[in-house]
């Protein structure tokens, strides 16, 4: 998978993959305080952020691999941090990962547009769904609520990760510091165009 | 004869942003052994240079050359990446990013590991190395845990246990304190001595290296070979001494303030007193307290004891960028909201930043930076300005425009502390200095009369200034 | 014997954990992740040398959240035709919804015990490591996660200056714990900015380092000794006889 990756996009990919692990894992303690008070229907709404870091490194680098791979990284740093739910959460994030890469498989890695970061988000949140399903056994829950749920994270999946992450990547695209990198380059070329 | 370790001929290198080339029509050859120096004016290609020597460009950052570069004889593109670096040794300026694994035992094991030495061999020349670079006690130390002289020397080991044939640097001292640079530097001479491997080094500081160069090749602002000669010993650049502005006004006073963190006393019973128009230096060994007193006057830390009275205090960080909220330098300086239009229109003028109004405060340039950050706390009304570190990795251009900043900031009535390492900046900037040790301020000293005293500079591991003409080329 | 846990090869020990999971999620009745977490907490008990105090704290906002699908799942959970137990206000809380309530809280539970055991017990060089090893992970990957993870510190440093360099400019003021969190989006973007450049740095060290991310040979072999096999076997052992519930409930 890595084949024709330049070592420092490597580099970069992993380092977001422990940048983020270690957000994510802040907001698993925040989630699950609040799911503590509210259920796990807490944790629907703010799913989308766990999905983030795979929009913007694939944004960023541009690369086939570049949202699944950061987002198990991130999910495996957590893991290594030595306080969160633990190898299992390395399958969360394989399988949110391969949702968001998926949509970008779908546009053959061409398109970038905020539609496309949106769409990665909600494929995100529809993957990691079907596996919530079965591992959590929302099957035992109402199919109504199992529904709400279902909508609300495909939503926050589009929003929080499509919209967020492409709002990330763009800051730090400005700050330029992403020189030598596949958006600055397709930047450069929108602007010629 | 022995084979030229490198032969550049009629080499030119374009970055893929850039309209204009970095290099151009670089012809150079270097031979084995030999202590060479690569100096120019920031953003000359020096450091490119360098990059291209150890085939890290083009291929990482799709440069676009013509010419040739032949290394031990083979053309650079016919190398595998990664290939000619077994020969072709590197340290790097920045001692936080050139490691990756925990401990230096490890850390030389990876380098082993990619030259794939068998495993048996490994101990015995881990051994030897640490043995060479004398870092014996450091074996099972974790790196991130050592000070930035030590991990220069660690990043050092890890390059010469592959045995190169030529050793680069990158400003291995842009983030040492001088004293901490002079000892790497003769650690390093005794060890080019021992292992009689050839040094090309990419430096601006040149006075720290004392006769250690035998060879400089000097660059032009355009990219192409200025000079190719035998290296001359250098003498610290020379700033003018200024006119002081002090005024009778007291805008700050500290007295007896003390700071701990963990149980731990940091700053104890410190005394401070600035006037308007007065530039104050602080000096010290690193971890003395310094930051945290900066950070403790300015409000940031909160004290334990004593009291803090006068003027808004202002803090510009050794890197300016960490105060950056905004995404324009404009609006920067507007964040505060504390200054009207006319006054910011003021600011922008005197600061020289009209003309990058609308960058992003974080793609301009450090200089350029570190005056939006002093602009950032002028518009805020703080009228005391603390400048942690400025002169840390400055060239002597940028030491100009440093000083020129401060010089106008005192004339407009500013109080400003500065600390830093450089004596040589101190001694010309300075009304007053006090020197920091253990969480203790002591002085006002009078700069001549400190600059005097060596056994007090000794004390607080700082260095003699050289005084020489007033005028140096720079001023004229 | 207080070792044995933290000496096994981790890619084993990560096989063992993950099987465990996977399996335990088909499992819906309250006995099975009751038993697995009792059996997990018992070798950890015997094999391993854990801090509890730092587990037990690690483990609370699991039981937090433990507790939170406990009565979610009391009240949301499908009600069938079983016979209510009790009511409460306007609530029917049915026998089948009771029993799922603790199934699916003790599994929480269950999960976070085994994933506290790996986190515990293993050194996260040392599992990078048996990847490359054991599953032929790639060195490319591999020493790039190892380069982040010791960037942690560095990153920490700078997150804290940037912290205090924004309480100048008024912001990230100590009021609320909520406004801290909303202020803390700001520092993000430098962080990440510093981290970028970092990143290339090192990636550029790696390479000058004649890091090709080809063959390699280990200082530290990571072996696959018997002993692993036996431990191996320890866990399936609790797994069989906590899903074994099923059988006698």
């Amino acid at each position: 998978m890595l084949k024709g990756w330049k070592l420092k996009e490597i580099v970069l990919m992993s380092l977001f993959g422990v940048v983020f692990g270690i957000v994510y894992l802040l907001f698993l303690h925040i989630g699950n305080l609040w799911a503590g008070v509210i259920g796990p229907l807490a944790y629907e709404w703010m799913f989308g952020i766990w999905f983030i870091v795979s929009i913007i490194s694939m944004y960023i680098i541009r690369k086939p691999g570049a949202a699944l791979l950061p987002e198990t990284l991130a999910a495996a740093i957590e893991v290594m941090l030595g306080n969160a739910i633990g190898p299992r959460l390395i399958l969360s994030g394989i399988i949110q990962g391969l949702g968001a890469e998926a949509a970008f498989a779908l546009t053959r890695y061409r398109h970038f547009q905020l539609a496309i970061l949106m769409l990665a988000g909600a494929g995100a949140g529809i993957f990691s769904f079907i596996y919530g399903y079965f591992l959590s056994g929302y099957a035992a829950l109402e199919p109504s609520f199992v529904a709400l749920m279902f909508t609300l994270r495909v939503l926050s999946g589009a929003i929080i990760a499509g919209i967020g992450g492409k709002y990330i990547a763009d800051s730090l695209l400005a700050t330029g510091s992403l020189r030598g990198y596949a958006i600055a380059k397709a930047e450069k070329s929108d602007a010629r165009a | 004869m022995l084979e030229p370790i490198f032969q550049v001929d009629d080499f030119s290198f374009r970055f893929p942003d850039l309209l204009e080339p970095t290099l151009r029509h670089i012809t150079l050859t270097i031979n084995p052994t030999e202590r060479l120096v690569i100096t120019g004016p920031s953003g000359c290609g020096k450091s490119t240079l360098l990059y291209v020597l150890n085939r890290l460009y083009p291929h990482n950052c799709d440069g676009e050359v013509s010419g040739a570069v032949r290394i031990f004889g083979r053309l650079a593109q016919d190398y595998d990446s990664g290939e000619v670096n077994r020969k072709i040794a590197t340290v790097f300026q920045d001692p936080d990013s050139q490691f990756c694994m925990p401990t230096v035992e490890e850390e030389l094991a990876f380098t082993l590991e990619n030259l794939q030495v068998p495993r048996q061999e490994m101990p015995q020349r881990i051994d030897r190395i640490l043995h060479l670079t004398g870092l014996e006690d450091l074996r099972h130390g974790v790196i991130q845990s050592f000070s930035g002289g030590m991990k220069q020397r660690i990043a050092t080991a890890c390059a010469l246990i592959m045995e190169p044939e030529c050793l680069l640097l990158d400003e291995p001292l842009a983030h040492l304190d001088p004293l901490t640079a002079k000892e790497f530097i003769s650690w390093l001479n005794h060890l080019q001595q021992k292992s009689g491997i050839a040094v090309v080094a990419v430096e601006h500081k040149l006075e720290l290296w004392g006769s250690f160069f035998e060879r400089e090749i000097a660059l032009s602002e355009n990219g192409t070979i200025r000079k190719d000669q035998l290296f001359t010993e250098r003498d610290a650049p020379i700033l003018p001494d200024r006119t002081s502005a002090i005024r009778e006004k007291v805008l700050f006073e500290a007295s007896g303030v003390c700071v701990s963190y963990a149980s731990k006393s940091i700053l104890r019973n410190i005394d401070l007193q600035l006037q308007s128009g007065e530039v104050t230096v602080i000096a010290g060994p690193n971890g003395s307290g310094k930051s945290t007193l900066l950070k403790a006057l300015c409000g940031i830390l909160k004290i334990d004891a004593g009291t803090i009275t006068g003027m808004r205090v202002g803090f510009v960080p050794q890197s300016p960028e960490q105060l950056f909220l905004s995404k324009s330098v404009e609006g920067e300086l507007a964040f505060s909201g504390n200054s009207s239009a006319e006054k910011l229109r003021h600011l922008m003028t005197a600061l020289d930043l009209r003309t990058i109004a609308q960058a992003h405060p974080f793609s301009v340039s450090h200089g350029q930076k570190r005056r939006v950050a002093i602009g950032a706390m002028l518009a805020d009304e703080r009228q005391v300005l603390l400048l942690d570190e400025p002169t840390a990795g400055q060239d002597l251009k940028a030491l100009t425009e440093l000083y020129r900043q401060i010089e106008s900031r005192a004339q407009d009535g500013c109080a400003l502390v500065v600390v830093t390492h450089d004596m040589n900046f101190a001694s010309s900037i300075a009304d007053k200095v006090h020197l920091m040790k253990d969480g203790i301020l002591s002085g006002p000293y009078q700069p001549e009369e400190l600059f005097s005293n060596s056994a007090l500079l000794a004390e607080y591991r700082l260095h003699m200034p050289k005084k020489g003409d007033l005028y140096a080329p720079a001023f004229a | 014997m207080r070792r044995l846990l933290h000496e096994m090869n981790p890619s084993m020990k990560f096989l063992a954990v993950t099987a465990c999971i996977l399996i335990l999620a088909f499992f819906f009745n309250p006995w099975t992740p009751l038993l697995f977490f009792t059996g997990v907490v018992l070798l950890q008990l015997l094999l391993s040398q854990t801090n509890w105090k730092l587990w037990s704290l690690a483990m609370l906002p699991f039981l937090i959240g433990a507790f939170g699908y406990f009565w979610t799942t009391l009240v949301f959970g499908q009600s069938g035709d079983s016979p209510v137990l009790w009511t409460i206000g306007t609530i029917d809380i049915t026998v089948q919804q009771w029993e799922l309530a603790w199934s699916l809280s003790l599994r929480v539970l269950a999960f976070s015990s085994i994933s506290l055991l790996f986190a515990f017990t293993t050194d996260p060089v040392h599992f990078i490591q048996s990847l490359m090893q054991q599953w032929k992970l790639s060195p490319k990957l591999a020493f790039s996660v190892l380069i982040s993870y010791q960037f942690l510190p560095v990153l920490q440093k700078e997150f804290v200056q940037l912290q205090q360099a924004h309480r100048i400019r008024g912001t990230g003021s100590r009021s609320s714990t909520f406004k801290r969190l909303t202020e803390s989006r700001r520092l993000l973007i430098p962080l990440l900015a510093g981290a970028v450049r970092k990143a290339e740095r090192a990636a550029f060290a790696m390479e000058a380092r004649a890091f090709t991310g080809e063959a390699r040979t280990h200082y530290r072999e990571i072996t696959l000794a018997p002993k692993d096999f036996v431990l191996f076997a320890l866990f399936s052992l609790v797994l069989t006889i906590s899903c074994s519930a099923i059988f006698w409930t």
